[in-house]
Order: C-alpha cells, then structure tokens, then sequence
C-alpha cells in the first residue's frame, strides 16, 4: 500500500512557471463556465429533492394504496411516471448536462462563449419539465415508458437542447491542441446520440405512429438508449477524467479505452429488447438484444479494468477524497449493474424475473448506482472551483455518501429478491396470483425504508450545496478531505 | 484517438446501425400487419374497437394502470401465464389466455399498452372472462319472468320517494331485469341510464353512452351494472365477477371484492366516480356498495364518463380468437369457425389471410 502521506492530492503541479500559467487559464475557463453550470446544478438539486420525495410517496402508496387515493392528481399511477420522469429530465439530464459543459471546456481548453444562451436553454428545459409533469398530473401522460410527458412538453425540451449543446459542439469547435481526450469521445457521443434518440422516438410514436407492438418496441428502444447512450456515456466520461485526476495519474491504457468506447457503442445501443421477453415480438429481436446484453461484458471489462488498474495502489485516495470515493463507487456500480442485466437477461432467468420488481431494481442500479453516484462525485469536484469555496463539513459528506450507499444497495438487494419470489410465485400456478402478490410485499415495505435513507442523503446534499451556492463554503487552498490526511498509519478502512 | 472524422463515422454508425436494426427492420417486418379474416373474407380478427374503449385506453394509460397490469400472454414453454386463472369467479376460474400474444392483436393499438410489470394480474383476456349469457342466470337466479321485466324495472319507481338505496320493493323488481337487457333492443339498455343526469323520464337522449357502447364485445351489453340492492343473489352481495358492474366496483373498492383480496395493492379510483343526491329513481348504473363504501342514505355513487370508458374499454379486451400464427391451446375454446377450412371452395376470393 502506498502510504497516504505519498499520495498526490493535488494536482501535481509541475513547474512554478508553467502551473502558474496553467492555473491561471483553468481558473479563466471556469469562470466562464460559472453561470451555466452552477444553474444546471441547482435546477438539478430542485429536481433531485421533488423527485426524491415523490419516490418515497410512490414507495409508500405501493403497500398501503389508500392513502391520498382519493385526489386524481395523487393517484398511484400518475405520481409513478412524474417521479420517473422528474428523475431523468429534470435531475440526470440537469446534471449530466452541468458536468458535460464543465468538462468539455476544461478539455477543449477554451473558454464558454455567450453562457447567457445556454442560460435560456436552461430556462426552456425546466419549463419544458415544469409542462411535462403537469401534463401527466393532468392525465395527459403518453403511456410509453420513459416518454410520458406529452409531445408538447418535448418539443420544449428539444429547443432547450438545441441552445445548450450547439454551444457545447462549438466549444469543441473552438479547441485547443490536437489530443482528443476519452472523456471528450463519450461526450460528444452523447451530444450527438441524444436528439437523435429523442427525436427518432417522437417521431416513430407521435409524429408518424408506427402500428400495435412496434410502438412498445420504440419505446424500449428509446429507454434502454437513454440509459446507456445518454446518461451512461456521460457518466464514463466523468469517470475517465475524474479518476486519473484526482488520483493525479495518466489512464492506464488508451488502447483498452477505444476498445472499450467502441464497443459500449456498439453493444449497449441494441440493448432494451430484452425488457420484452416471450413478447408479441419476432423472436430475433428479442434474442438480437440479449445476446448484445450479453456482449457488453466486453465493454464492462476493458473499462473496468483500466479503472482498476489506473486506481492500482491508489485506493486509499479513496479515503480522503469525497469525488474520488463517490466515482469509484459509481465505476463499480458500473460493473454490477451490467453484470446484474445480462443475468435477468437470460432467457432462463427472464421466465422468473421478468414483470416483476426485478426490472425495478435494474434501472434503479443503472440511474442511481452507477450514474447518480458518479455525478455526485464530478459535483464534489467542480462545485468548489466555480464558486471559490471549499466544502464545509466533511462529516456530511461522508454522511451523504453512506446514506447513498446503503439506500441504493438495500433498493437493489431488496427488489432483486422480491422479484425472485415473486417471479416464482406467478409461475407456480397453484398459487392464487394474489399470493404472488403479497410474498413480494414485504420486500416493497423494506424498499420504502431504502427511499427513507436516499432522501435523507438528498436533502444533507442539497443543504451543503446551498451553503456552497450562497458562498458559506470554507474559505481554503486545501479541499475538504473526508478523513484528516494526517491519519495515516490506519489502514484498516479504505 | 486520431482524427475527428473515423469518430464521426463512428459515432453516426453505430447508432444508425442500432436504430435501423431494432426499429426499422422490425417495422417492415411487423409493422404494417393486416386484420385475420377467413376464406369469405369475414370474421375479421382484431377490428378497431368502439370510441367509448378507444377512450378508455387512453385513460387506462393516463392513469397508470400500465404499471401494474400487463397485457400480454407469454407461450406455455417459457410461463405459466396460459395455465393460470384468475382468482375472482366460480371456481375454476377464468383462464388468462387460450394462447400466447401475437402482434396481429395489437394492430389497432394506440398507445399500446403491454406493461412490464404484473403488481395486478395480466388484463388481455379480461373482457373474455366476463360472465356468458349462459352463466347469468346462474349467477342471479333470482330471474323469471325476465323478457318483460325492463320496462317495468324503469317507470314504476320512477314515482318512489328518493329514499335510502335499502330494499324497497319496487327495487327489487329491477333484479330481475339483469339477464333481459341482452335480448331486449337497445332502447332497454339506454333508458335507465338518463338517471344519471336528471329525472328519469326527462332526458333519455342526453345519456352520452350505454354500456353497450362497445359494439364488439357483446357481453357488455350483456352485463348491465347493478343488480337489485335486496335480491342481490350472489352470496357476497358482488356482482358476477368480471362484468361490468364488477369491474366497477373494483375500480371503485378494490379491497371490497371478497376476503381474499385484501391483499390488493390497487389504489381506488374513487375520482372517477361521482356522488350524487338521488333524485327520483335511483340510477341504473349507481354502484352497490357495502359498510364503508356505502354512500348516506339519499345518496348514490355512480360512474363518470370517464369510469365507463375505462370499463368499456377493459370489457373489449378479448384475444381468445385463434391466429394462424399461434398455437391454441388444446381444449380451448375455439368457437369461431376461421381456423378449420374443412372445404377451400374453389371461390376466388383475394385469399386475404395472408401476411
């Protein structure tokens, strides 16, 4: 193990001239980027603490249904998709979208020109949120998974991501050097996947319906991409800048790094079949997506392994430094959850786990284990340099991170199992089908204590970065380590 | 990485390559089928259904039921979804399905609403498990002389005092009247309806919709809602399970339908239904509700148009009629007379079966 005092944790600078130089102009571009990002992330942070407490109602109104029932605007089965699709508009799409700009100025070496336009575009995508959680409160949701907000809501979204990305695209215009760094091949990918993901799925479902199951086949589509070609690939690239910079070392190999771009690319995007097993489906679509399911072990490998080896004797940063810990959580997660997908993929082990809470859990570790956590963690790095202050209690942090931790870990573990058993209850027809109902219910009571601890987390998180945003941080060269750095020689809690 | 443009390319091409593999490809394959009819070229299988269950489809959407409710069978190697039957009914149950779900039975389906998720039992076989003509009687035994009863069932109480929903007598008449409506003309299956609204006799054309507004399921004609308060038949007081005034009571109480139910996690829908002052005659469709369901004397609890729709719709979901691409289930029920052409009939009809 290296001993902590060896360990780099900050930026190492490399000679008093040139880092000054170098430090002057990061400091010019983040000052640039200060105004837009800093609203990508309150938006974000309203919309994390609305989505969260939403999903503890949904949570809770799951097992005792009665409650609030009688008001159609409370229902169950509106509250549900406004939780989902506040989560990954309003909260994901915020902040991947905060971090992305951050990032791509950082790595274009340039400055943000005219932020005011991405400022309105921020405008215009909360109202497009604002209009599309009306619109489904209303009882005007579409019905398509992931896309419940009516059409109109999504051609204000659509604007809003006009204005905010062709700034990001022009920016890399704008580059400096010829290096094209990972982290900015995800990003672009994203940037360029995104509207004509979104766009094709409006298209194919609004626009020009396409007929009976075909419709549900978009709309999968639509889902999983979003996942993996959206928010996903912005979360590898933070993990790709992140990790090597905090840590203050070069990614492992680029070789391992294209393999692994190329074929996220190329697997994770026919995903999202899957999630129709033994349905009304040509079986070759189905079998295509598990069998590209199965294919993305390649990615997760070569990315998991570069991640591993970059972070080769280095874990211990981890212990210190809250980015680094919340990144490498998310990175892992990365692994788990695709590890997770390809077994309830299985045709063997769909038969069980598909419609049941199984699926729940599923997006539940991709969104939050792995994305969500690796935003926290590019937030506990950007959110200091842009307002000038350091974070000011390390214990909420840590009290953040555990909070996070343990709330997705007993989501997950609790919803995997209830579908296990209540997979095999609907399958077991000597059992009434409300059975296969209740066997699932205390695991859904456990999940609203998990609900219980996340929003705990939100709302420490939101209190800090309020403290942050109003300019009560620590005034301080040094950034807030989780653990005194001075404590060295206890090694037995990395 | 070298160069801008091979990223490009490669950016462009692996999501074309996705989307034209999983969306478009698929699209040519099954996205333009046509309805299954016979060699005469009748008995077309699906048709569009009524505007009242289109409707209701959009709510049942709107309003989450798709998170809960799957509608799609799964084949018997890889489920037991076609074994299984439901829970509510005679013993045995309804079956869910005769057959897997093929894509030809959604072919008219906007939003299509497959689910993903089974909190609620599968619905795409619902409307089949409404009770037949045959097991109406059974189920309400009370009947006689039933062919005459609906007119009397409207114009005698029409003159009762707005009195509590408790047995009166003339209530009862009204009981009788449930296995008639499906043989008498539509004009009996409307008339009670303008209740909702106003004085019965006052208004019958401002009735937006019977229940049998939904064409073709012919049950649902069949299952007018509400039985008489007194001579409620069945032992449960419910309505015979899955027809429409079952249906609503559901959507309305769900943890009211018998003992073993309460284990339902299914919220009320209580906002689609309206609490009225009765006014003359109490309302054909008001709903029969027990203990502390029930509404205070003078008062009744009937369904909104919405409510209807909603029904409507669930009464229209039937995909019992064989394809030519699926397996039947043996012993199923096959009634209708499309999969065995005993004589091809030189006839020279365009042969539309075809896909």
């Amino acid at each position: 193990m290296t001993p902590a005092a060896a360990i780099p944790l900050k930026e190492p600078t490399v000679s008093a001239a040139a880092g000054d130089a170098e430090q002057l102009e990061r400091a010019r571009i983040d000052a640039s980027t200060r105004v837009p990002v800093l609203m990508f992330y309150a938006s974000a942070m309203v919309w994390l603490l609305i989505g969260t407490l939403l999903a503890g109602f949904v949570s809770f109104k799951l097992h005792s249904p009665d409650w609030f029932s009688d008001v159609s605007f409370l229902t169950w089965g509106r509250l549900r998709p406004v939780h989902m699709n506040v989560m990954v508009y309003g909260w994901a799409s915020m902040v991947a979208m905060g971090t992305a700009i951050w990032l791509m100025a950082r790595l274009c070496r340039t400055t943000l020109r005219h932020p005011l336009i991405i400022v309105t575009g921020i405008w215009f995508w909360n109202i497009g949120v604002v209009i599309g959680v009306i619109g489904i409160l209303m009882g005007y949701s579409t019905g398509y998974d992931w896309l419940e907000f009516p059409p109109y809501a999504a051609v204000v979204l659509f604007v809003a991501y006009a204005l905010i990305i062709s700034w990001a695209v022009l920016m890399f215009r704008f580059r400096r050097g010829d290096q094209i760094y990972i982290t900015q091949w995800y990003l672009l990918a994203a940037f360029l996947w995104f509207p004509w993901l979104y766009a094709a799925a409006q298209a194919m479902l609004f626009v020009v319906p396409v007929q009976g199951v075909m419709q549900a086949a978009v709309g999968w589509w639509y889902a999983n991409n979003l996942l993996f070609l959206w928010l996903g690939a912005i979360a590898l690239g933070t993990a790709y800048y992140m990790i090597p910079k905090v840590i203050g070392r070069p990614v492992y190999s680029y070789h391992l790094a294209t393999i692994g771009f190329w074929t996220y690319a190329l697997f994770s995007s026919w995903t999202g079949m899957q999630r129709l097993v033994d349905g009304p489906f040509p079986a070759w679509m189905i079998t295509a997506s598990i069998a590209a399911t199965i294919l993305t072990i390649i990615p997760v490998a070569t990315v998991g392994l570069n991640h591993h080896m970059t972070m080769q004797g280095y874990f211990p940063v981890m212990r210190y430094s809250p980015t680094l810990r919340f990144t490498v959580f998310g990175a892992m997660s990365y692994t788990v959850f695709s590890v997770v997908g390809i077994l309830i993929s299985l045709r063997s082990t769909a038969r069980y786990l598909h419609f049941t809470e199984a699926s729940i859990a599923y997006s539940h570790m991709g969104l939050y284990a792995f994305f969500t956590m690796i935003m926290f963690g590019s937030m506990y790095y950007i959110v200091p340099r842009l307002v000038g202050r350091e974070w000011r209690y390390a214990t909420l942090i840590k009290l953040h991170f555990w909070a996070s931790a343990y709330g997705v870990g007993l989501m997950s573990l609790m919803l995997l199992v209830g579908g296990l058993t209540q997979g095999a209850d609907q399958n077991d027809t000597s059992m009434t089908f409300i059975e296969s109902v209740a066997s699932v219910l205390p695991y859904v009571r456990g999940r609203t204590v998990a609900a219980l601890l996340l929003t705990v987390s939100h709302f420490i998180f939101a209190f800090h970065f309020g403290l942050m945003l109003f300019g009560l941080g620590r005034t301080s060269t040094v950034p807030t380590f989780l653990n005194p750095v001075e404590a060295e020689g206890s090694e037995e809690h990395l | 990485m070298k160069g801008l443009v091979p990223l490009f390319i490669g950016l462009f091409g692996t999501f074309a390559f996705s989307w034209v593999g999983l969306t478009v490809i698929p699209n040519w394959q099954i996205g333009a089928l046509n309805p299954q009819t016979d060699e005469e070229g009748t008995d077309a299988y699906p048709t569009p259904k009524s505007g009242m269950a289109d409707r209701g489809r959009q709510i049942y959407a709107a309003n989450g039921c798709i998170y809960c409710h799957s509608q799609q069978i799964r084949p018997d190697y890889d489920s037991a979804d076609i074994d299984r039957v439901r829970d509510a009914g005679p013993s045995p149950g309804p079956k869910w399905a005769e057959r897997r779900s093929a894509p030809r039975d959604y072919i008219f389906d906007r939003p299509v609403v497959l689910g993903q998720e089974r909190m609620g039992p599968d619905v795409a076989n619902i409307g089949k498990a409404a009770p037949t003509e045959e097991e109406k009687p059974a189920a309400a035994p009370a009947a006689n002389v039933a062919a005459t009863s609906p007119a009397p069932a409207q114009s005698p109480p029409a003159n009762v005092p707005p009195s509590k929903p408790g047995p009166p007598a003339p209530a009862a008449s009204s009981a009788p009247a449930q296995p008639a409506p499906a043989q008498s003309p539509p004009p009996n299956a409307s008339a009670p309806k303008p209740g909702t609204s106003g004085p019965p006799p006052a208004a019958p054309a401002t009735s937006p919709a019977p229940p049998a507004g939904s064409p073709p399921a012919p049950p649902a004609a069949a299952a007018n809602p509400s039985p008489g308060p007194s001579a409620s038949p069945n032992p449960t007081g419910l309505p015979p399970a899955y027809s429409e005034a079952w249906h609503h009571r559901h959507l309305y109480s769900p943890r009211s339908m018998s003992p073993d139910n309460r284990d339902s996690t299914m919220p009320a829908y209580k906002f689609l239904y309206e609490k009225h002052p009765i006014s003359g005659e109490r309302s054909a469709d008001a709903l029969q509700l027990e203990g502390r369901d029930a509404p205070p004397p003078g008062w009744e609890i009937v369904p909104t148009y919405e409510a209807k729709c909603l029904v409507a719709y669930l009464m229209s979901l039937d995909q019992s009629h064989p394809l030519k691409e699926v397996k039947t289930a043996p012993g199923g029920a096959a009634p209708p007379a499309g999969s065995p052409p005993a004589a091809p009939t030189g006839s020279s009809a365009p042969a539309p079966p075809k896909k």
